[in-house]
């Protein structure tokens, strides 16, 4: 049986042809304090070089094995491309996430500049991409890129309690203000591609039924993505954390390559739901399987998710960087022995 | 001249269908009526809040729901609040409230906030992305007995952990409560905390079954 290498296997595994194993990757963060550890600099100074931004996703996939390298890590980038500033913490020794400061207090006084693609961190996250590319061209990783979804990134601009009231009482210039972050989505992610990525992930978070009823998610949620997913090339993933189990169906009406969802949703049931040809990844809870478990218990995890019928197994979430170095060890084994097996929508070499 | 049900049910109504005018007015009416500002709270507002609950519960109400449904609550509370006699409103206690440095998703918060706001509490809210010394200092400041933290994402969770040391240290009495998507039983008997809701959607299910119990008490009281 032919050995793929990581970026081969993606690659194969969106266009669903055989592969030799399942992959370990993810859409989103996979950065460990290991990797950060062994570089010599602390979390909070990720965020803002091109070379500790690459340099510490390319030590986490090659300390461990992933077969993938995503960046960046924090969602603040965009919005802070937009003018709302960002915290990054920088004199914090914990492991903190930039945020984003300043939201727009209201739709009115939403302006959204024409050179956010050249302002603040967004060429540091360019040049990262770059670094990735350059190091990936033997085929090591497959390199991902995730956006924001629409109404999450709206979430981070603009008071998510205002958006979530206005979808009631304000509707039409809600509407037309998802629109416009819908456009930016649709015009980041575009550029990543642009640079060669091998997989974009769209993350719209902030929209399972924890905060919307599924008509909603209907009528506000699925045509913006169903609009980005038709302007980006394959593959792309269409990702939602939270409660999913209502909306799966929807999400797997989008348009997007694949689907992934957290370990709140129901895998057995999502799978039934969408038949042996959609390509589904998830499930399992990142933080309490890498950074609290015993490392003997990550092994069933892993395999539940896998004979619950994922076709790659995805933390539900990036990777809270300060994992257990046993309980990775354990999650990558797992995956790529118990994954030799062909999966619903993926089958293997042979 | 509307009688004290008929008033409790606009207050409850206007609650459940977010129509913060008639809640306005209702409350308005009760005071013009002599009602007890109190009862009005209670068996008006907070009855109201258990049905929207309820409506939240069995899926028919989402979060969007839930926040109007709040406003259209403090619009009548911001009336009705200034009247309760001084001897009903102290003694209910003090409560540190915010989302933790990180954080600044802040809904779940601020519905945890609106239950200990109806059952007569004193609220030092800090806000979101609180550097976590703040609610240390801020406790010992206003001796309050609760500290009731948020973090939406694990990301921040973490921070938790500390504070909750650090309260500990300085006066083990005081009872902690966190809240948060990230947060789950097992992290909250990890951190040492006393109490916790798991997500905004939890928070609205805790507390407003939360302010039942405070009815269901008051009730008892006026029987005594």
């Amino acid at each position: 049986m032919a050995e793929l290498n990581p970026k081969e296997r993606v690659a194969r595994l969106f266009r669903r042809e055989a592969i030799d194993t399942m992959p370990c990757f993810s859409g989103m963060g996979m950065v460990t304090i290991q990797a950060i550890r062994e570089m010599g600099i602390r979390f909070a100074q990720v965020h803002t070089s091109a070379e500790n931004l690459a340099g510490s996703a390319i030590k986490s996939a090659e300390l461990f094995g992933f077969d993938s390298v995503v960046i960046p890590y924090d969602m603040g980038t965009l919005a802070e491309a937009l003018g709302r500033g960002i915290s990054l913490y920088d004199q914090s020794e914990d492991i903190l996430y930039p945020t984003v400061p300043e939201k727009w207090g209201d739709l009115d006084e939403v302006e959204v500049p024409d050179n956010y693609l050249s302002n603040a961190r967004m060429p540091m996250v360019d040049e990262g991409f770059g670094i990735l590319n350059s190091k990936s061209n033997n085929g090591q990783f497959a390199v991902g890129a995730w956006v924001l979804g629409p109404f999450t990134f709206a979430g981070q601009v603009i008071e998510l309690d205002l958006l979530l009231k206005g979808v009631k009482k304000d509707k039409e210039r809600v509407e037309a203000f998802l629109t416009k972050m819908t456009d930016i989505t649709i015009e980041v992610a575009k550029h990543y591609q642009s640079l060669g990525v091998d997989y974009m992930t769209v993350r719209e978070m902030g929209s399972g039924t924890d905060l919307l009823s599924p008509r909603m998610w209907k009528t506000l949620i699925k045509p913006n993505l169903e609009r980005i997913f038709a302007a980006l090339e394959s593959p792309t993933i269409n990702h939602i954390c939270g409660s999913t189990d209502m909306i799966v169906e929807m999400m797997n009406d989008c348009g997007a390559d694949a689907v992934s969802v957290d370990q709140k949703n129901n895998m057995a049931e999502s799978r039934k739901k969408l038949g042996n040809d959609t390509i589904i990844l998830g499930n399992f809870d990142p933080y309490g399987t890498l950074c609290q478990m015993e490392a003997s218990e990550v092994e069933a995890v892993i395999k539940k998710c896998i004979d619950d019928g994922v076709d790659a197994v995805w933390p539900g979430c990036d990777l809270w960087p300060d994992v257990k170095d046993e309980n990775v060890k354990a999650y990558v084994r797992t995956v790529k022995e118990y994954g030799k097996k062909a999966s619903p929508a993926v089958g293997r070499l042979t | 001249m509307a009688s004290k049900e008929e008033i409790f049910k606009e207050l409850a109504e206007g609650v459940v269908e977010y129509e913060e005018d008639q809640v306005r007015e209702a409350a308005q009416k009760a005071l013009d009526e002599g009602i007890d500002a109190l009862d009005a709270i209670m068996d008006g507002l907070a009855a109201g809040m258990e049905e929207v609950g309820r409506l939240y519960d069995s899926n028919e109400y989402f979060v969007p729901e839930v926040l109007m449904c709040a406003d259209a609550l403090y619009a009548g509370l911001d009336i009705l609040r200034p009247h309760v006699p001084e001897e009903d409103a102290a003694g209910k206690g003090q409560v540190v409230i915010g989302t933790i440095q990180g954080d600044v998703h802040d809904i779940g918060k601020n519905l945890v906030k609106m239950m200990f706001d109806v059952g007569g509490f004193t609220v030092h809210d800090l806000g979101r992305d609180v550097p976590l010394e703040n609610f240390v200092k801020e406790q010992l400041r206003t001796d309050s007995e609760i500290v009731a933290m948020s973090a939406m994402m694990t990301t921040t969770m973490l921070g938790m952990k500390k504070v909750i040391a650090m309260i500990k240290e300085k006066n083990p009495d005081v009872a902690i409560m966190l809240g948060g998507a990230p947060v789950t039983k097992d992290v909250v008997d990890l951190f040492g905390a006393d109490g916790y809701a798991e997500s905004a959607g939890n928070a609205v299910s805790e507390g407003i079954k939360m302010i039942g119990r405070l009815r269901e008490l008051r009730q008892k009281e006026k029987q005594s």
